[in-house]
């Protein structure tokens, strides 16, 4: 039966990325082609496929695709997909934008240094998005979620030679990794509650509202939307995440246009549509909802109202769109949901694309029609009111400043309290300590019980600190790296210490990040052999002298914050699944660990191969440019 | 006085002297990028400004190296500037210098080493806590209408603004209530008082102004620019540089309270080194000094083939040029000097071979302001140091203007957002997809053809001298026209054999997604299409008591002549003309013809363009090669509509025959000149004036807008984001970018100009002494100058304030039978990398029929 083929629209992008990486930046011709072809051969599988799933009455198609991990016990995890009405939606309008932006970008982007890396990065992002919007489960989805994360952090550091596009590109990462993170926790959780990798399709039934253990979980339950929302909160740029958007316009226009114009932005709200049956009966999660989206509907279209530059004002305007899609969601709107989202998305890439040529045409409106504005009337209370409005839209209303000081300045203000710690000391007094942990980790029976169940939040929690060093090291990547293995090491020590676990559950875990760390090692060796400077201090923008050992590094890097190339990806859902729904602080601990050492790792990378070159032989862009 | 005093209105003054000089992008006048170096000779002027700001100057020296590898520059060149340049010098050492030996370059600019500190003493980064909302205000201030809610109070000044905003407004720009007082305080908030917070010492203020403004030279080149020159915005504002300053010192203040907590000690308080000189002298390094070598070596490389190409034409032509002069011509026809007009003109000829071109800076002699009918502002239409006193007014224009829905603001607000999203998301849909597969003019595309309505009226001549509006007379009197007909006739050596019909071809450009259009235009035109000028032109050639006053003065056309304005697209390559209906029966005919002949130019034109456009194959038939042509003009995904004056390197003056048969590949200006009507010089000084600041100034913008596109380019266009219609910059929150587009350089070679004249040295060189600001252009070597002796076709170099007879170098020119068959052969770059890219650029050529 051909509803077996699901997978399909999985694996034709992966494979045109993979055919895409051979050719050199040269072959413009060859390399569009080979997009091109990936693309139609989506397209039209996809009409067809469509076209019969109509005449068979549209009914909500299931596959499950492929075990990643299969144990005897509860931890199961596969890839699954799901086929229905918003999928098409999605999948339509998706396809249709990313053909349009590729034709775009096939002259615009010709002779650019990039060419290759830009359609990489778009098929990457073509796998990714297909995979949220064919996902069967969470877990596949979270592939697809990482995927467009990472393509993202690429394409907005896409000018990677200077400095703001890389630190934007940093900052960006650093909010969609929490992301990622609440994505995850929100896996564990459902994992908990339904006591296996639930579909969607499973989902729709909503017998599962009567298992003992959802009504046990009573609260548990109501909460698991949140972690959704957050996500989607995140990746839409709603409130109060909306600030990174108008920053993420870094790359050529054309990336521009897709990622933050239409299609990355509106993932959050098929997030939302997606787990609907989850809190469809939470009337409190539906007011929470429908108030992000008023609250950011109001604050971004007043931030929009006054931005001076067309790309920030389009992508504030999507943001306040988004927010009435929020709405509707909550509303229970879904099918004025997806016009809207088709629609926002179409307009909002056709104007961000033409962007540029708003000047000639606004200066030339304005030659003929222009009126000089009104004077704001600023004696009523009402006008001073209005002048309020645009002194906080001009600041945008702090938003920035808010995630910084939040989010961003107490990991950094603690990690800088181990600035001044000898790194030799503290390396053997963490191995010593590793050691007696991993030894008693066997040998329950040499510690006091009273200690033991406090161990793995221990264990956890110098897992974090170790992180942290990580992430504010200056002097040495090395240092950087070892801290980041070391994280990673007790993170599985925490865990195997909670709750006794397969041994080769671990293995999985760490081959990846040994794998990874070798890679990574290698690479910094290579940097210092060749005389080449290797502290964090600032960008080196290595990039330039050395394409390859970047993307070595580069992949090195991604399979050291687990992103789905390794085994690592499967053991971080393993791992999560052995801590219990009742442990906070351990969850909190790992969740920590886990943003860190992935914000680590893309910043040694950034710091290392990203920014303005060093080496002052060539040209070099300005800082402020 | 005490040198380290601080003088706010001489540092001041200073500061605009060096910042970028680029006004709003609306109009693009190219220009010198290091004007301020200007009173220095070439080199020590690069130089010296690369020690300041760490641009570059030059190439590397690697580059220079492998363009010898591949031949791009000659042995036998490097020879000769070495035995010139260091002749009592061993030449062989030097040789060995710019072959082998190996050079570190790794110096820090002097500018930011003073700030700087405030992350080496302070670990902070200042920068990033005040630009992004520094940027924010100034260009909300300056947006010229992109927000829908725009800056309050503008009338009074930045600074004035922000007071009354303060005081209306519940909320506040600055974190600290402590700032906010600072601002009121007016005693207090005086750049000197600030500076004394920030910096301490009186001593470093200028350097710390001089750090901080050049840490972002794009915004504050504009404010500058727009302060000197207010009407370079539509939407008026009041501008003030200080203004701009103060408010930037008011938010480190604020900054630096918020990171380094209320008790902060000043920037020099605890610094020992003493301020640094920037603008002190040095003399050039052994490096800089090889640098100069190469690049002399590397222009040398291709003058003199140029030179040897116009020697070995010039060999046996008189008698050919005596031929031609006897018989009657078909058609003459003026166009601009603009290098883009090169090829236009050769293929013309080669499709009519009975009619003879010109060449004159592209505004014709008429300066004036012109007012389209409806439009509420003027626009300049003559270089941009002329101003004119006389406006033409647009009248009875039938049709109107368009508009585009998707573009209106207001779909940006979240209600009306919402029906726009809604309502005409399809739409916009369908209209990407028409963008994508069926490109074609639309009111937001730039069209040259737009600028003026083909069937509006002009009102060119005076009524009555009281008729004056906002100071400027409307239309030209019957005396003021002749003057500039004659004027103009005379320059370019049009004074007898006038044929049926005179054709005045001005240019303009027309690209769509553009917002660097306005550099595509005609320079001499302020950036703008050059249609008005043409017609107004042609109308006052046309007028019977012009033609009267000229008889008088010996200049006699025919009742039978007639002159037809147009205009050509230089992207499109589409050619219009004005006021047809004029032309008598006879000329209607010829007229006809003509624009046949035209077409087919045009034709050849488009494919000869084509070889540099990736997506057209050149070999195609030349119908659809046109076609493909006239879609890239209008297509939103080609960031080359055209290739604008990249590869500009000389500028001819004199007699079409001087330069008709060589292909020069679209390099050089031409202005027709003739020596034989000006034995004195007294009209070469009028046609030289404006050569050096229009062709010198676009050749200089090139050269460094290619030799460092990161700092003094725009870099890549495919990032930039529309600042409030001003500008563009790469993102949100970054520096405005200044100078030219990498899509528009890379297929430059950075030569200086060489202005070649045909007349006897002697004569050219007492034209050029008399005005001492033009001499300077050449006794300092930022535009050389060459002349040929007409009655011996010997070639000389202007140096050291005298010309010295040059002999070329490059013995045999190669020839060819037509055009197409050099095209065919031409490489294309692989990469725009230049050791690739100049591979681009064919050699001199002699088309021998």
């Amino acid at each position: 039966m051909i509803y077996s083929y699901l997978s399909y629209f999985v694996i034709v992008p992966f494979i045109g990325l993979l055919i895409s990486l051979f050719p050199s930046n040269e072959q413009e011709k060859l390399l569009y082609r080979i997009v091109v072809a990936t693309l139609v051969a989506h397209i039209v599988g996809a009409l067809a496929f469509t076209l019969l799933w109509i005449s068979n009455g549209m009914p909500v198609l299931t596959e499950k695709a492929l075990d990643l991990y299969n144990s005897s016990s509860e931890s199961n995890i596969f890839l699954d997909f799901y086929f229905d009405r918003m999928t098409v939606v999605y999948g339509m309008i998706s396809s249709a934008i990313t053909y349009m932006v590729a034709r775009f970008s096939r002259y615009y982007m010709h002779r650019e240094k990039g060419y290759k890396r830009f359609f990489n990065n778009l098929l990457a992002f073509y796998l990714g998005i297909n995979c949220i919007i064919f996902a069967g489960n969470f877990e596949t989805m979270f592939i697809g979620w990482e995927i467009i994360g990472v393509s993202s952090f690429f394409l907005i550091a896409f000018y990677r030679d200077r400095y703001l596009p890389v630190k934007n590109a940093l900052k960006v990462f650093s909010i969609y990794r929490l992301a990622d993170v609440f994505f995850l926790l929100g896996i564990w959780i459902a994992h908990h509650l339904f006591e296996k990798s639930i579909t969607f399709a499973e989902l729709q039934d909503i017998a599962w509202q009567n298992y003992p253990i959802i009504q046990q979980h009573s609260h548990l339950f109501a909460l698991l939307p949140y972690f959704f929302l957050v996500v989607a909160a995140i990746k839409s740029a709603q409130l109060p995440f909306s600030s990174w958007l108008p920053r993420a316009m870094e790359g050529p226009t054309t990336s521009s246009a897709i990622f933050y114009g239409s299609l990355s932005v509106h993932i959050g709200v098929f997030l939302l549509i997606r787990t609907y049956p989850l809190w469809q009966n939470n009337t409190v999660f539906c007011i929470v909802l429908i108030g992000l989206g008023l609250l950011t509907t109001l604050v971004a279209g007043s931030i929009a109202r006054v931005q001076s530059t067309v790309k920030t004002q389009i992508g504030y305007a999507s943001i306040a769109q988004i927010g009435l899609m929020f709405i509707e969601v909550g509303l229970g709107l879904h099918t004025l949901a997806l016009l809207h989202f088709a629609g926002n998305a179409f307009l909002r890439t056709y104007q961000l694309l033409v962007s540029p040529s708003v000047l000639g045409y606004l200066i030339h409106d304005q030659f003929f029609n222009f009126i000089p504005p009104q004077h704001p009337n600023e004696k009523t209370w009402w006008g001073r009111l209005n002048l309020s409005f645009y002194t906080l839209g001009i600041k945008e209303w702090n938003l920035d400043r808010l995630l910084y000081n939040f989010l961003w300045q107490p990991p950094k203000l603690i990690g800088l309290l181990f600035r001044y710690i000898n790194s030799r000391i503290v390396a053997i007094v963490f191995i010593l300590f590793y050691v007696f942990g991993f030894y008693t980790s066997y040998h329950h029976e040499l510690v006091p019980d009273s200690w033991a169940h406090l161990l793995p939040e221990v264990f956890a929690l110098v897992g974090v600190l170790v992180a942290l060093k990580a992430f504010t090291e200056r002097n040495s990547a090395t240092i950087a790296l070892l801290m980041i293995v070391i994280n990673q090491l007790f993170t599985a020590l925490s865990i195997s210490y909670n709750e006794q676990f397969e041994f080769h559950e671990i293995l999985l875990y760490l081959s990846g990040i040994v794998l990874s760390g070798i890679v990574a090692w290698a690479c910094i060796q290579r940097l210092r052999r060749e005389g080449e400077p290797t502290d964090l201090n600032d960008f080196q923008g290595h990039s330039y002298e050395r394409p390859r050992l970047t993307m070595a590094f580069m992949l090195a890097a991604l399979g050291l914050s687990g992103f789905p190339i390794t085994p690592t990806f499967v053991g971080e859902d393993l791992l999560l699944g052995h801590i219990h729904e009742n442990q906070i602080p351990l969850t909190a601990l790992t969740a920590i660990s886990l943003i860190l050492v992935g914000l680590a790792s893309m910043r040694m990378y950034a710091r290392l191969f990203l920014g303005p070159h060093i080496k002052g032989y060539h040209e070099v862009a300005f800082r402020s440019s | 006085m005490d040198k380290h005093a601080f003088n706010e209105h001489h540092v001041l003054h200073e500061l605009k002297h060096f910042l970028p000089s680029q006004t709003p992008l609306k109009d693009f006048i190219h220009h010198n990028s290091l004007h301020a170096f200007q009173e220095m000779p070439f080199y020590e002027a690069i130089f010296k400004a690369r020690k300041i700001f760490g641009i570059h100057v030059t190439f590397s020296m690697n580059d220079y190296r492998k363009l010898y590898e591949i031949g791009r520059i000659r042995l036998e060149i490097i020879d000769q500037v070495l035995q010139k340049r260091k002749g009592n010098d061993e030449p062989a050492t030097w040789r060995e210098k710019m072959l082998q030996k190996s050079y570190i370059s790794t110096r820090l600019p002097r500018i930011g080493r003073l700030r700087a500190n405030w992350k080496h003493l302070f670990h902070i980064d200042l920068d990033n806590a005040v630009q992004p909302l520094f940027f924010r205000i100034l260009c909300s201030y300056l947006d010229q209408g992109v927000a829908i809610q725009h800056f309050p109070f503008e009338n009074d000044g930045l600074l004035s603004a922000v007071r009354q905003l303060e005081q209306s407004s519940f909320t506040s720009f600055f974190k600290h209530a402590s700032t906010r007082k600072l601002l009121f305080d007016t005693s207090n908030c005086t750049i000197p008082k600030l500076l004394e917070r920030i910096v301490g010492k009186e001593a470093y203020f200028e350097q710390y102004l001089f750090d901080q403004q050049f840490t972002h030279r794009g915004w504050s080149g504009i404010v500058s620019a727009i302060e000197d020159n207010p009407s370079s915005i539509l939407y008026a504002k009041k501008v003030n540089f200080a203004d701009a300053i103060i408010l930037e010192l008011l938010l480190e203040i604020d900054a630096l309270d918020s990171l380094l907590g209320k008790a902060w000690q000043p920037l020099c308080q605890k610094l020992n080194e003493p301020p640094l000189d920037l603008f002190a002298d040095e003399p050039l390094s052994e490096q800089e000094e090889v640098l100069s070598l190469w690049q002399d070596a590397f222009e040398w490389s291709y003058y003199d083939e140029v030179l040897a190409g116009v020697r070995q034409l010039n060999a046996n032509k008189a008698a050919v040029a005596e031929a031609t002069e006897t018989i009657q011509q078909r058609f003459h026809a003026i166009f601009c000097i603009d290098e883009r007009e090169d090829s236009i003109r050769r293929h013309t000829e080669e499709v009519a071979p009975d009619c003879e071109t010109f060449g004159c800076p592209g505004f014709f002699g008429v300066e004036f302001f012109f007012q389209p009918e409806n439009g509420k502002f003027y626009e300049k239409l003559c270089p941009v140091v002329v101003t004119p006193k006389y406006l033409v007014k647009e009248y009875n224009v039938k049709g109107h203007r368009h508009h585009e829905v998707l573009y209106s603001k207001y779909s940006h607000s979240f209600l009306i957002g919402f029906f726009v999203s809604l309502g005409l998301g399809l739409w916009a849909a369908f209209k990407l997809f028409l963008a994508l597969f069926r490109p074609k003019m639309s009111p937001a595309i730039s069209d040259a053809f737009a600028y003026m309505h083909i069937d509006g009226e002009l009102q060119i001549e005076n009524k009555s001298p009281d008729d004056i509006e906002n100071g400027l007379q409307i239309g030209f009197t019957v005396e003021e026209m002749a003057t500039r007909v004659e004027n103009l006739l005379r320059s370019i050596g049009m004074v007898s054999r006038f044929t049926p019909i005179v054709y005045v071809v001005a240019h303009g450009s027309s690209s769509a997604n553009n917002p660097h259009h306005g550099a595509h235009d005609c320079g001499a035109c302020s950036g703008r299409p050059g249609a008005t000028n043409a017609r107004v032109f042609a109308f006052m050639a046309n007028h019977p008591k012009v033609r009267a006053i000229l008889a008088q003065k010996g200049l006699v056309i025919p009742d039978s002549t007639q002159f037809v304005g147009a205009m050509h697209d230089t992207a499109a390559d589409m050619m219009g003309y004005y006021d047809e209906k004029i032309l008598t029966a006879d000329n209607q005919q010829r007229h006809r013809e003509n624009k046949e002949l035209f077409e087919r130019a045009l034709d050849l034109n488009a494919k000869e363009r084509s070889r540099r456009f990736a997506s057209i194959n050149t070999n195609a038939d030349l119908r659809t090669i046109r076609e493909a042509i006239r879609k890239r003009s209008v297509s939103f995904f080609e960031p080359r509509p055209e290739l604008g004056h990249g590869t500009n390197a000389l500028c001819f003056v004199g007699n079409r025959n001087l330069t008709k048969g060589l292909f020069l590949d679209r390099r050089a200006f031409m202005n027709s000149y003739d020596y034989r009507t000006d034995p004195t010089g007294a009209i070469l000084l009028n046609v030289m004036k404006p050569l050096p600041p229009v062709c010198g100034g676009i050749n200089l913008e090139y050269y460094f807008s290619r030799v460092d596109n990161y700092k003094m380019g725009a870099g890549t266009k495919l990032p930039h984001n529309v600042m409030g219609l001003i500008g563009v910059a790469n993102s949100s929150d970054g520096d405005l970018r200044p100078g030219l587009p990498l899509q528009m350089i890379e297929v430059h070679d950075p030569v200086r100009l060489l202005i070649i004249v045909e007349h006897y040295p002697e004569i050219v060189l007492k034209a050029v002494q008399t005005l001492p600001d033009l001499y300077q252009w050449f006794t300092h070597g930022w535009v050389h100058l060459a002349a040929i002796n007409p009655d011996t076709n010997q070639c000389y170099y202007f140096e050291d304030g005298q010309f010295r007879e040059y002999v070329p170098l490059k013995g045999d020119i190669e020839t060819a039978k037509n055009v197409h068959q050099i095209i065919d052969k031409s490489k294309e770059m692989p990469t725009n990398y230049i050791v690739h890219a100049t591979e681009e650029n064919i050699p001199v050529h002699i088309l021998d029929k």
